[in-house]
């Protein structure tokens, strides 16, 4: 990598957290999680993020799948995003800016992305993944803890026709 | 097995020893026990936990972050590569796939006539080899222990007339669950955890887990020693610690070694440290087919193909066509898209088969120290060789699964190809492959702290043994100076036992 490049690079690997923070500076109040959600890390506008991208990421229309709000999708990326490296955890938290404040006016909506409609909703996401670059990183990145906090539930094994772990819990086996 | 964890120290923390290794994994795992075994006095640090086949629940949410480096999220600098890496006791001989391959005769040839790496042919390497394949009961893959993905791999090359075959690995009394990249339950794996690191505490070595080395201590030239810190749960920093050795050896993989190094400010008067970083990045193609295939039970990878996979410099042929299974999470994260297609395609997950083109690579990527609460600093973008292999790659990927049978193929680019028949193959643009455009993970970082003979293109003499700083070693697969084009595990373990007479007795 020739020394411009790597300082575009370094620019660039800022930005994300950059311009989620700016985004999200525009507007953190206002939100309300719903009583009893206990927060580890996620602030409230974020929880409230995750959740709504939580809904189109997992297919909202499947009658026979459970919701990524009765699996608590929200809830475990909180927990699970509460124990990584304090510089990804940035990221996370600038990527969430992204969603909510960015992402939306790039797809023609001049609303946050938790105030949009279904469709709306999904232009966004589309947006963010097709955007390219560090964007489209990061946004592989929150698909990814999406399908972790949902598909790790097992009410959600049987559409796929997976059985789940063939071993009961440590204390009774044997090798 | 006993390992301490750090956790139960506060304040400062010192050792005195002949030897401190810095990973226990397959390269750290075999100082260890060479080290203890001549008689000195040998200490291992492992920055992650220590975890056994009890701990080993077959829950992705829950061994993912005890067994991978940031709980699997580990990125490069411009998040288009994944690299998953070991974390905890044994490193990433506890959740890998146990294929066993010696480094191919022509690499090694390689880096004898043009990276001047002296004393480590094929002959050289013979008792090595030999040795770790009897340590680990290495053996081929029974055929009946084919399960049908990789079946359709096989399937598919020989009806393309491709070549491929059944691998060797390191089990024993394998359940055939499905779940070794979430750590044996059924402590099967006959690997760092399970044989070395045992042998090596019952010859003395000493192994404390939750340790973080942040810097290789030196005075006039001569390596002194480590200090580091003591995790806890969170990754919060419980304690100091200082370890003075007359010997450090580095086997903390190509990503960790080589951070460690360039944060320690070791003397580099060429520039060579940290650079050339290989990885093997590959991306997945995934077949549909009418009949069940159940992937995510069985051996995940017995098969292979390698008629694309040319171990010559500059060869168009550079992919290396295995398996790629995974449990619903990696299999969600895997697929493209989100919301009504990607359930439909989840909804058929029993009926998927999954390949992955891994590159031989010939990129140069490169590590940097982390700043302040990050992660190493991994640059990588692939050359345009590289670009152009992996896609001719993932073409022979979708070919393999039509010949076997898939009625649909999907390469999870972004937008999403999906292609109906073999024949679309022959006009697909593949300029889909580049960076974001398609997922790449990478699971074997390789070559920042190369060796050689020359000093100004490489880190370590071929002695394993810093250029310009006595007594600091380096045992992992930072070592290599090109990639190998297949699993690294029996390279590291086989180089760490061919370069431990040197560590012995530069202790004694």
């Amino acid at each position: 990598m020739q020394p411009g490049r790597r300082k575009l690079a370094k620019l660039a690997a800022g930005a994300l957290v950059g311009a989620g923070a700016v985004a999200a500076a525009l507007r953190t109040t206002g939100y309300t999680v719903p009583s009893g959600v206990p927060l580890v890390w996620l602030s409230p506008w974020q929880y409230l993020v995750v959740a709504a991208v939580a809904r189109r990421i997992v297919d909202p229309d499947a009658p026979d799948a459970p919701s990524p709000d009765s699996v608590d999708v929200a809830g475990f990326v909180d927990r699970y995003v509460a124990a990584m490296p304090s510089g990804l955890r940035d990221d996370v938290g600038g990527l969430l800016g992204v969603v909510e404040h960015v992402a939306p006016l790039r797809a023609g909506y001049a609303r946050r992305f938790t105030n949009l409609g279904p469709s709306a909703q999904d232009a966004a996401l589309v947006w963010l993944e097709r955007a390219g670059g560090l964007f489209a990183g990061a946004f592989d990145g929150l698909r990814a803890l999406v399908f972790m906090g949902y598909y790790r539930d097992p009410r959600t094994w049987p559409q796929l026709g997976y059985e789940g772990p063939t071993l009961p819990s440590g204390a009774e086996r044997a090798p | 097995m006993r390992v301490e964890s750090g956790r139960t120290a506060r304040g400062e923390v010192a050792h005195d020893v002949d030897v401190v290794v810095v990973g226990t994994g397959a390269g750290g795992s075999v100082v260890l026990r060479e080290c203890a075994r001549a008689g000195l006095s040998v200490l291992g640090l492992e920055e992650g936990g220590y975890h056994t086949w009890q701990d080993f629940s077959q829950r992705e949410e829950q061994m993912f972050p005890k067994l991978f480096q940031e709980g699997g999220g580990r990125l490069t600098q411009d998040r288009a590569v994944r690299v998953l890496q070991g974390r905890g006791v044994g490193g990433s001989t506890v959740h890998n796939t146990n294929l066993c391959k010696r480094t191919p005769d022509p690499i090694l040839e390689l880096w004898a006539t043009k990276y001047g790496v002296s004393g480590a042919r094929p002959a050289d390497l013979e008792k090595s080899f030999a040795s770790i394949e009897r340590d680990l009961s290495v053996s081929r893959i029974p055929d009946d222990a084919v399960n049908a993905n990789n079946e359709a791999l096989r399937r598919g090359a020989q009806a393309l007339g491709w070549q491929s075959g059944v691998l060797m690995h390191n089990r024993v009394g394998c359940q055939r669950s499905g779940f070794c990249e979430l750590g044996c339950a059924y402590d099967a794996k006959q690997n760092a955890l399970k044989v070395l690191l045992p042998q090596a505490e019952a010859a003395g070595a000493r192994i404390h887990a939750d340790v973080r080395v942040t810097k290789i201590t030196t005075r006039d030239g001569r390596a002194t020693g480590v200090l580091g810190d003591v995790l806890g749960e969170r990754g919060e920093i419980v304690a100091r610690y200082a370890v003075r050795a007359k010997v450090v050896v580095l086997a903390a993989s190509a990503v960790g070694s080589a951070e460690l190094v360039l944060a320690s400010g070791l003397p580099d008067p060429h520039g060579q440290a940290g650079k050339k970083l290989r990885m093997h990045p590959g991306a997945v193609v995934a077949g549909l087919f009418e009949r069940e295939i159940v992937g995510h039970r069985g051996i995940p990878q017995s098969v292979e193909c390698t008629e694309h996979l040319s171990l010559e410099e500059g060869s168009p042929k550079r992919t290396w066509i295995i398996p790629a299974f995974a449990h619903p999470i990696g299999t969600a994260a895997t697929l493209p898209g989100f919301g009504k297609d990607h359930m439909r395609a989840m909804r058929n997950y029993r009926k998927l088969a999954v390949l992955t083109a891994m590159l031989h690579d010939e990129t140069a990527g490169e590590v940097a120290p982390r700043s302040e609460g990050g992660s190493p600093k991994i640059r990588y973008e692939l050359i345009e060789a590289d670009r152009a292999g992996l896609a001719r790659g993932l073409v022979a990927c979708a070919r393999i699964l039509f010949a076997a049978g898939a009625k649909e193929v999907t390469i999870p680019a972004v937008p999403p190809v999906r292609l109906t028949s073999a024949r679309e193959l022959d006009a697909l643009d593949t300029a889909f492959v580049r960076p974001h455009g398609v997922p790449l993970s990478a699971v074997h970082p390789m070559g920042t702290l190369r060796m050689g003979d020359d000093p100004r293109v490489s880190v370590v003499s071929s002695t394993g043994e810093h250029h310009q700083v006595k007594g600091l070693f380096v045992a992992d697969g930072s070592l290599f100076p090109t990639s190998l084009g297949g699993p690294p595990q029996i390279s590291i373990y086989a180089f760490a036992l061919h370069l431990s007479p040197h560590i012995v007795a530069r202790a004694r």
